[in-house]
């Protein structure tokens, strides 16, 4: 019980922190802690995230961060994106998708800190 | 327009479980000059509808855990309320940067997995010796 509500504080605090990375916290945590596989996981991180994300939302929405037109036109985008990676998944293979985001995210973390 | 395709690339990308919104607030913060707060914002309204449909097609599917799902879900919830409140009141500047080393931190463990990964692959029967 301890772990998990430790890994639910964490995971929330990130989450409202960052309104990102929750799930990068939480799936691992699932997988090598948790011992649930990764279909498991990835259903029960989304879940359990889902809450953390709406309370976070009410925070920023107070505090007159959102956005509604940026955030709709995103979020249409996001349903078709959706639809594309889930016919895209299949043919991609997991270790190029991995690379090209990690050097995604190298370039990025560096322009964000300098 | 951009926010649009920024949509599409977020949604593509999250399909795979790999920080869809890592990606949709880097693209919007750092490529499109949107204030790193409006960026997180967005963010989470981007998520609610997606991870609902998911949550309805994956309790069909029965692969939520309740036992570890419901736990972590209400703690993630007092976690939520300091994060966010930490937050909302930060300088954009220093908030930009947390992001930043909270990346190199991801990008470590992402580089750790994909190794991980490769040598699994590799030596699949010796995996318990070291």
């Amino acid at each position: 019980m301890i772990k998990k509500f430790s890994l639910g504080i964490i995971a929330g605090f990130i989450s409202g922190l960052f309104a990102a990375g929750g799930g990068m916290i939480v799936v691992p945590a699932f997988v090598h802690i948790f011992k649930l596989n990764e279909a498991e996981a990835r259903a029960t991180s989304v879940f359990a995230i889902l809450p953390m994300v709406i309370t976070s939302g009410l925070f920023y929405y107070n505090n007159n961060y959102v956005d509604w037109s940026i955030g709709i036109k995103c979020a249409i985008g996001g349903i078709i994106g959706g639809f594309i990676g889930s016919k895209l998944l299949k043919k991609l293979s997991d270790k190029v998708l991995k690379i090209i985001f990690i050097m995604f995210l190298i370039y990025v973390s560096i322009k964000m800190i300098i | 327009m951009l926010e649009f395709f920024t949509g599409i690339i977020s949604g593509t990308v999250s399909g795979t479980g790999m920080g869809g919104g890592t990606i949709l607030i880097l693209i919007l913060s750092v490529f499109m000059g949107i204030d790193q707060h409006i960026a997180q914002a967005t963010n989470l309204i981007f998520f609610v509808p997606t991870s609902i449909t998911a949550i309805i097609t994956t309790i069909k599917e029965k692969l939520i855990n309740w036992k570890i799902g419901i736990p972590v879900a209400i703690s993630g919830i007092i976690g939520a309320i300091f994060g966010a409140k930490i937050s909302v009141n930060m300088d954009v500047n220093y908030l930009k940067k947390y992001f930043g080393i909270f990346l190199i931190l991801i990008t470590i463990y992402e580089i750790y997995s994909l190794v991980r990964q490769y040598i699994f692959d590799k030596k699949r029967h010796n995996k318990r010796k070291r």
